[in-house]
This record gives structure tokens, C-alpha cells and sequence, in this order.
């Protein structure tokens, strides 16, 4: 339930839903290397049997979005804050102007080619001369501009704008209101041509993974749209009941908050939709199990999680794909403050979590292994890192993270100077002052409740006081409200999870002058790292990686951020579809996509 | 009774303003806001803050009660920050949903208690009164959302009778086949709620057979030979119909009430699954508005009970 709300405000489509990804190839298998899960799970279901034309012709694919409110309906992915509105409207194509590879490195062959110009700093954007929206228009230029004004305008209702895109020349005097257009985006054929050049204050090695934070990944239908204000665009028609698309289908109705219902669009670039019909419906997460059980639909269009799986693995008709969730579980330590005046967060030597060794012990306490044996299903599984498995690439599968270590804890504790005195059963600081630690944890279902008394008892086990925050779990509201504070005492440690991006600089959660890093912790080597991921060594892959394993392997050392738990994102498919690939390498999702009979087996 | 009826809508007006000013505080101080909710690691700060600047957010909160105030005079609820759309139009399209299968239950759920109650009353102490009474005290112990959840089991996904989610089917296109999908969905929610909600009216309408079998009028038209179901359906029935007339202006409300359980076990989108949602959103422009029309329907609830009990029943004037 928090980490829904986590999900909420999604970079693009392209970086919370896979699904919503579009390309050709789709033979590409799960990853080679593992992601530290006991159970692997294929991105893809390969289907042997015929495709049978007269069912993708008559019969509806029935996909299921598994939510406990009705979708928003906002179409476009400038203005929705959620993965439920990305996943209703997935088979348009999410209006995505590139394709990724499985690392979600942009390529080309998409929408648009993207190329980088380090010299001159600027990137180029050139559209396919067969570009077209589902109503037969053209996509140009225009519509690729239009996004970053969406985005940006003073009134606009969109969340997405962030102080990265002031690298785009003119576009802080756009969004301030004191320019009518954004001066650094420029066009060489006009504004109906096929090309746009964003002219940039500098470039940054991110700018090669869709979903980075300076090069919007879709385009606006301007043309369509352009009579509607603003600030008005998420309430209109255009918007909510007769959008258009750039995908394989095209929307034929939307049920508010219900359902969507699409065909093929005949005006698509890329490989021709082969299923005649698809319907995508809200579930409610409490009747998904049921739903699939009594085969009511194909395959569903968001990620189920781990108790699902335990009711649904065994489910006849139906096989298991999935992959490691862009997103993760972590641990936060509270080690200062957010000065507001200078915007930067504050690291306090006194405070109560700064001793580096009573952090590492409290990690080694914990036995998550243990935990998520028998919670996870393998759905769910203890993190080594601070950057999701599903990053093939920089992912460190070679750190060990924190295992169960008591002996270990204790010796660590001891030596710090955290000892049992005056014969009391809890240790006291190292300067005989009692020392009560407040763990932060939200409310959730029953599994996180005895997930929580775990880790309290494992505490306990090796001498720390350690409390609820007010003697128990937090609403999610009030707990965010209480951490996001400047400053505030009453957390010490907390329990929470992030949602990343499909470009995955971790700036904005660890950075020094990020709000969100919640525990404030700040060191020079720390800073260091996380600039050197966008330096101009960057541009080499290897070194990149190579930085981002050193920053995965200090942020454990250092233990003011610990990695709690990694989780696949999985869905059931049915036995009757074919083609079926959730890599973000398959570009063409949809369109692979065909059916082997016209009802579910 | 005009009279009474406008000092009853008179008195409304301070009920509702401080109703709305109760709301509006309390919607206030639930911790967090409707966007610092959505954090993401890509979502700006200093965006969010922009956002809860030109929402007026940031302002004291009589600054923000009058200026919604205003907003509502001019018939304008403020916007929805979740769905992104005027607070109007959203609940608009939801009320539909939720009266339907209100006003649906409440025509079921008389159906199956009339008859019930007035079997009951004229066998009382007899095999079909104990079964009848029986059914009714088993059907009031179950709480609804146990009966809401295991109809939607069997019905819908054992047997697949009925469907389990939404208001229409997604295959609906004709005007005929989206007015039949939309029945068929709230058929299921609202024969629940009828078949376990009839213990009120059973119980009312039993005990006033039983006192007016006993009564003079009902004796003299016997001892004239009045045939005994002409005694009932004309001289019994009728009068013990009062009370339960009376009922149906409080009976209104309470299923628009009920409508948050039935809403949320069947993904049905109403008012009262928007609720539910805007509360976990911190949606507080939806929030107050609903509660604010909750409010005024269940005063507009009493009152209507009033009116009724008075046209049905000559002896009782309200003055």
C-alpha cells in the first residue's frame, strides 16, 4: 500500500511501466547473472503453438490492472502522476519518442533518434519521416517542443518539472513565466519539420537512458491540443475521452475510471498489431487472485507482488514471467538536518545515529534473509545493494550487503563503547547515557506488521532498546510528513522503499542538497561519486559502471542508507497468448503479442 | 406545514456552514498534503511547492475556507489535485453510479421485506414467523462487508454469474446493450444489500400487523364478515405501512452510506469508493464536497421522513 503511493508521480512512461516499452526484438531472456532471488522468473512466455487468426480477430485480449481505485484517466504521461493511468493507456505506446535497450540505454529505430552533440552541447531529436498520431496527423517538431512547455508552464498541473531541465537554455525564464517560449529549443526545418535541437548549458552522460532528468522521452500532440490552456489540459476532452496515440493501437473507448478498450491503428510506424481487440480492466488487489483463478483475464498490465504469487503459482492455464521492479526497500538513519537556508542537508557529529558501527550493527542484526523466506515467495528478497537488480549493468551482484551477523553486531557495539551497565539488559550510549532508539515504520498489511516485530526482537537480541515511533506503525501521510521535516527527532531509524527511475543517478534521494535525502547524510566522498556518474569519464560505460559499483559499495560500508529488499515485478499470462515479452528491450510489446485461441485455457 | 417545512430548510443553512466548517478543519489536520504524498525521486521539491503555492496550500486555513467559500456560491467546488479535474464534474459522474444502485437496493429490498413482514405478522408465533424472524436477526448479525465479499466469491467468480468489477462491461456498445451491462453489474451488490438489509422494515412492519390485528377496526370489519384478506391487504396493511413510509427518507441516506462498503468490494466507481480514495489522497477539495453533500442529504433525509409520515398520516401534523 506505501510503496503505491511511492509509485505515484512516474518520470515518464517508459521509466515505471516496461509494458509500456516498444520495440523488435523479443527473444531476450531473463538476466544471465541472477539478481540474488531463490526463484527466477522469465521476462517472457514462450508460446509454441499456432497463432490462430480467426481468434485474434474476434476474440478481446483481456489484460487486467490490478488497483484499488479507478484509474485518473489522464492519457498523457506529461500530466499523470501514476502507473495506473501509464498502464491503462499502454497499448497507444505511452506517445514514447525512443527505444531502449535492455539496459534502457535509448537506441535507435524508435519515434525519433536522439543524437548527443558533447562539443556543442546540444542534442539533436530527428522523428521518422512515417511518423504519424492515431488520427492520421503528423508528428513534427512542434510536438516534441510542446512537452517541455507542458511541463514546464507556470500553471501547468504536471509534477515532472525539476531543476535539471534549467540546463535546457531559456527554459528557467519559461517556467518563471518571463519568456513566452523556451529560447534553447530550436527549430532547423520549422516547426512541421521532423528535427529539433535542444540547446543545453551542459551534457551529461545520463542523457544516453530514457527516463534521465534533462531530455523529455514524449511528445505532445500539439496540433490537437493546442486550443486548450494549460493549465486546463488534464480535465479536457482531448485528454480524458478522445486522446490520440503514436502506438500499435489506437483508443476505441474509456469507461471512466474502469476501463479502455483499443484496435489496431492503422496509422502506426512500426510492426502492425495483430489482436483485433484489447480491453483493460481495474481489479481491485483484494479480487486479482480470484479473477485469475476463474480465468477472467489474460495477463496484467502492472506487476502483482509476492503474496499474490503464493496463491497464483500453482494456477492451472497460466504461466509465471516477471521481472526485478524498478524499485527498492532501504533503511534510513537519521543523522542531522535540512538547513532551508541554505538547501542543504546538514550532517550532525552528536547526533544520536552517527556512530557508524551502531548503524553496521543494527544491520547485522537483522536476519532479512530469514524474513523474506518466509514472506517474500521469492517474490521478494533481501537487497545487497542500493541500486535494483533490474540494471543489469550497475548493479553490483557481488556485494554482500548485510547478513545476519550477531556476533558480529555485538563485537561492533562493544567496541564503539555501547555497553550493558549497571546491570540493566540494554546497552547505553558510549557515554553511559541511556540510549533509546525510535524505529519509523508505516502502516502496511499483516505480513509487515510481523516483518516489523522481527526486526524490533532481532534489536532486542543484541542489546538495543529500540521503539515504535509512538509505540507503533505510522499512516503513511504522517509518516512522510514527520521525516520530511527540517528537522525532527523522532525517527531514528525508518523503513521505507523508493521507486526509481529507468536512469538511475541516485542525486536526488542521497544528494546533498536533495529533500529527500531524509536522514541527511552528507560526506565529500559521497558527493564525489555521485558527480563523477555524470562526469565526462562517464561517457565510457565501463567507467561509469565501474563508479557506480564503488558508490553501491560505500553506501554499504557507510550504513546510513542499508538495502532492505529487492522485489520482481511479475505477471500470469495465459496459456492462449503468444509473443509475450515485458523486457524493455521489446519495443514492440503490443504488437508482438497474438493469440493461439479465441477463449482463455 | 409549509410553514414548518421552510423553518426545517430555514435551520439548515447554520447545520451545513458549521458542518463545512467542522469538515474543512478536520480534512486540514490530517498529517501530509496531497502532493508531498507522491514523492518520487525524480519529482521536484521545489515543483511540489510551486504546486501547493498557486493551490493556495500554503495559506491559513480561513483564508482558504472563505476563498473555497466564495468558489462555492459561483458553484465550484475546486478542483480534484488526484484526478486533476473540476470537483463537479467528478463527483457528477460518480452520483449516477451510486444513486442507481442506491434507489436499485432500496426498490429490492421492500420487495423482499413487505411481504416478509406482513407474513410474519399474520402468522406470528407459527413456523413461517420463527423462520422469518430467524433469517432477519442472522442477516442483521453478519456484518454487510462479510456478506459483500462472499456473494462476489460465489456469485461472481465460482459460478460467474455476475460480473465483479466496474459499472458497465467494456464490450458494451449500443445504447441498449450499456443500458443492460449497467444493470446487469449492480444487480449482484444490490440483491446483497436487499436480501441482508431487510431487518428494520421486517421487524417494523411484524409488530404493527401483530398490534393492529388486535385492534377495534380490524375486530368490527371481522365481526361484518369482511373476508380476511381484504382485512389485510386494505385495512392492516395500510396502516402499518406509516412507520415504515416514515422510514424511507432515513433509509435513503443510510444506503448512500452503506455505499462505501458495496463500492469498494466491487471496484464499482461511486461516490463512495471516490471517498474512501480522496481520504487515503488527501484529496481535500473531494473530501469536503462529499462530505458536505452527505450532510445535506442526510438532513434533506430527515426532513423527507417528516413530510412522508405527515401526508400518509392525517393524525400527525407537523407544526
Amino acid at each position: 500500500m506505501n510503496k503505491k503511493k511511492l509509485v505515484l508521480s512516474a518520470m515518464a512512461v517508459l521509466a515505471t511501466v516496461s509494458l509500456a516499452a516498444c520495440s523488435s526484438n523479443s527473444s531476450s531472456k531473463s538476466s544471465g547473472t541472477g539478481n540474488g532471488s531463490s526463484l527466477k522468473l522469465s521476462t517472457s512466455y514462450n508460446n509454441t503453438s499456432a497463432t490462430d487468426k480467426t481468434a485474434d480477430e474476434k476474440s478481446t485480449l483481456k489484460v487486467a490492472e490490478a488497483n484499488d481505485s479507478p484509474f485518473q484517466g489522464i492519457s498523457d504521461p506529461v500530466l499523470a502522476s501514476n502507473a495506473e493511468d501509464a498502464d491503462v493507456f499502454a497499448p497507444g505506446g505511452g506517445n514514447s519518442l525512443f527505444n531502449v535497450d535492455k539496459n534502457y540505454k535509448i537506441v535507435d529505430g524508435g519515434l525519433a533518434n536522439q543524437r548527443i552533440d558533447k562539443k556543442a552541447k546540444t542534442v539533436t531529436i530527428t522523428l521518422r519521416s512515417n511518423a504519424k498520431w492515431s488520427n492520421g496527423m503528423d508528428v513534427t517538431a512542434k510536438d516534441i517542443e510542446y512537452a517541455y512547455e507542458v511541463v514546464a508552464n507556470k500553471n501547468t498541473t504536471s509534477q515532472q518539472y525539476s531543476s535539471d531541465f534549467n540546463a535546457i537554455k531559456g527554459m528557467a525564464a519559461y517556467h518563471a513565466g518571463k519568456a513566452k517560449t523556451i529560447s534553447g529549443i530550436t527549430y532547423p526545418d520549422g516547426e512541421k519539420g521532423n528535427k529539433v535541437v535542444i540547446h543545453l548549458t551542459q551534457v551529461s552522460p545520463s542523457m544516453k537512458f530514457s527516463g534521465n532528468s534533462f531530455i523529455w522521452g514524449t511528445v505532445e500532440p500539439y496540433e490537437y491540443i493546442k486550443n486548450v490552456p494549460i493549465a486546463k489540459l488534464a480535465s479536457s476532452a482531448q485528454i480524458r475521452k478522445d486522446p490520440i496515440f503514436i502506438g500499435p493501437y489506437k483508443l476505441d473507448k474509456v469507461v471512466e475510471g474502469e476501463s479502455t478498450t483499443w484496435s489496431p491503428n492503422k496509422y502506426y510506424y512500426g510492426k502492425k498489431a495483430q489482436i483485433k481487440h484489447i480491453s483493460i480492466n481495474v481489479v481491485s488487489s483484494n479480487n486479482i487472485v480470484k479473477a485469475i483463478q476463474s480465468k477472467k483475464y489474460d495477463i496484467t498490465a502492472s506487476g502483482l507482488g509476492s503474496t499474490s504469487y503464493k496463491q497464483l503459482k500453482n494456477v492451472k492455464g497460466y504461466a509465471k514471467t516477471g521481472q526485478p521492479a524498478l524499485s527498492y526497500g532501504y533503511f534510513g538513519f537519521n543523522l542531522g538536518h535540512f538547513d532551508t537556508k541554505t538547501g542543504k542537508n546538514v550532517m550532525d557529529k552528536n547526533s544520536k545515529m552517527a556512530n557508524k558501527n551502531l548503524r553496521q550493527a543494527m544491520m547485522y542484526a537483522l536476519n532479512l534473509d530469514q524474513v523474506y523466506k518466509k514472506f517474500g515467495n521469492g517474490i521478494t528478497w533481501r537487497a545487497n545493494t542500493l541500486i535494483p537488480p533490474i540494471f543489469q549493468k550497475y548493479w553490483d551482484s557481488s556485494a554482500s550487503g548485510y547478513k545476519l551477523n550477531i556476533k558480529k553486531a555485538n563485537k561492533l557495539l562493544d567496541e564503539a563503547g555501547y555497553k550493558k551497565r549497571n546491570g540493566s539488559k540494554w546497552r547505553s550510549d558510549p557515554n553511559g547515557k541511556k540510549l533509546v532508539i525510535h524505529f519509523g515504520a508505516m502502516t502496511g498489511n499483516s505480513t509487515s506488521a510481523a516483518e516489523y516485530q522481527d526486526y524490533l526482537q532481532q534489536w532486542h537480541k543484541v542489546g538495543l532498546n529500540v521503539q515504535f515511533t509512538g509505540g507503533k506503525t505510522m499512516e503513511m501521510n504522517s509518516f512522510y510528513s514527520t521525516l520530511q521535516a527540517p528537522k525532527q527527532n523522532k525517527i531514528d531509524i525508518y523503513s521505507a522503499a523508493w521507486s526509481v527511475s529507468s536512469e538511475p543517478t541516485p542525486t536526488q534521494m542521497y544528494g546533498e542538497d536533495a529533500t529527500f535525502n531524509m536522514g541527511h547524510f552528507v560526506s565529500a566522498k559521497n558527493t564525489k561519486l555521485m558527480k563523477e556518474m555524470n562526469s565526462n569519464k562517464s561517457w565510457n560505460d565501463k567507467y561509469r559502471t565501474k563508479v557506480f559499483k564503488e558508490w553501491q559499495n560505500y553506501m554499504n560500508e557507510q550504513a546510513a542508507y542499508a538495502p532492505d529488499n529487492f522485489a520482481y515485478g511479475w505477471s500470469p499470462v495465459n496459456h492462449r497468448v503468444k509473443g509475450y515479452d515485458i523486457s524493455p528491450a521489446n519495443t514492440e510489446f503490443w504488437s508482438n503479442m497474438s493469440l493461439t485461441s479465441s477463449k482463455l485455457q | 406545514m409549509w410553514k414548518t417545512i421552510l423553518r426545517r430548510l430555514l435551520i439548515m443553512i447554520p447545520e451545513v456552514i458549521l458542518l463545512s466548517v467542522l469538515v474543512f478543519l478536520l480534512a486540514k489536520a490530517m498529517p501530509g498534503d496531497p502532493f508531498t504524498g507522491s514523492i518520487n525521486p525524480k519529482a521536484d521539491p521545489a515543483q511540489i511547492k510551486h504546486l501547493m503555492e498557486i493551490n493556495g496550500l500554503n495559506d491559513p486555513w480561513y483564508q482558504q475556507y472563505w476563498n473555497w467559500v466564495v468558489h462555492l456560491f459561483h458553484g465550484n467546488l475546486g478542483n480534484s489535485y488526484q484526478y486533476q479535474e473540476p470537483v463537479t464534474r467528478l463527483i457528477e459522474g460518480r452520483a449516477g453510479n451510486t444513486l442507481w444502485l442506491a434507489f436499485f437496493t432500496m426498490i429490492l429490498t421492500y420487495a423482499f421485506a413487505l411481504p416478509l413482514g406482513v407474513y410474519a405478522g399474520r402468522h406470528e408465533g407459527k413456523l413461517p414467523d420463527t423462520i422469518i424472524r430467524f433469517y432477519t436477526y442472522v442477516t442483521f448479525c453478519i456484518p454487510v462487508f462479510v456478506i459483500l465479499v462472499l456473494g462476489i466469491w460465489i456469485f461472481g467468480y465460482v459460478l460467474g454469474w455476475f460480473p465483479t468489477t466496474g459499472s458497465v462491461s467494456s464490450d458494451a456498445q449500443t445504447w441498449a446493450q450499456t443500458v443492460g451491462s449497467r444493470f446487469y453489474h449492480i444487480l449482484l451488490p444490490s440483491l446483497l444489500g436487499a436480501l441482508f438489509g431487510t431487518v428494520n422494515i421486517v421487524q417494523y412492519l411484524r409488530s404493527e400487523v401483530i398490534d393492529a390485528k388486535h385492534s377495534d377496526y380490524v375486530r368490527t370489519a371481522r365481526s361484518k364478515g369482511v373476508p380476511s384478506k381484504d382485512i389485510y391487504r386494505h385495512h392492516i396493511f395500510r396502516n402499518s405501512l406509516l412507520p415504515i413510509a416514515a422510514f424511507a427518507g432515513y433509509s435513503i441516506t443510510g444506503l448512500l452510506n452503506g455505499s462505501i462498503f458495496t463500492e469498494t468490494v466491487f471496484s464499482y466507481p461511486g461516490m463512495g469508493l471516490l471517498f474512501v480514495n480522496s481520504i487515503s489522497y488527501r484529496d481535500y477539495t473531494v473530501i469536503t464536497a462529499l462530505v458536505l453533500i452527505y450532510g445535506i442529504l442526510n438532513l434533506v433525509g430527515t426532513l423527507l421522513s417528516d413530510i412522508i409520515l405527515s401526508i400518509v398520516d392525517p393524525r400527525v401534523r407537523i407544526e
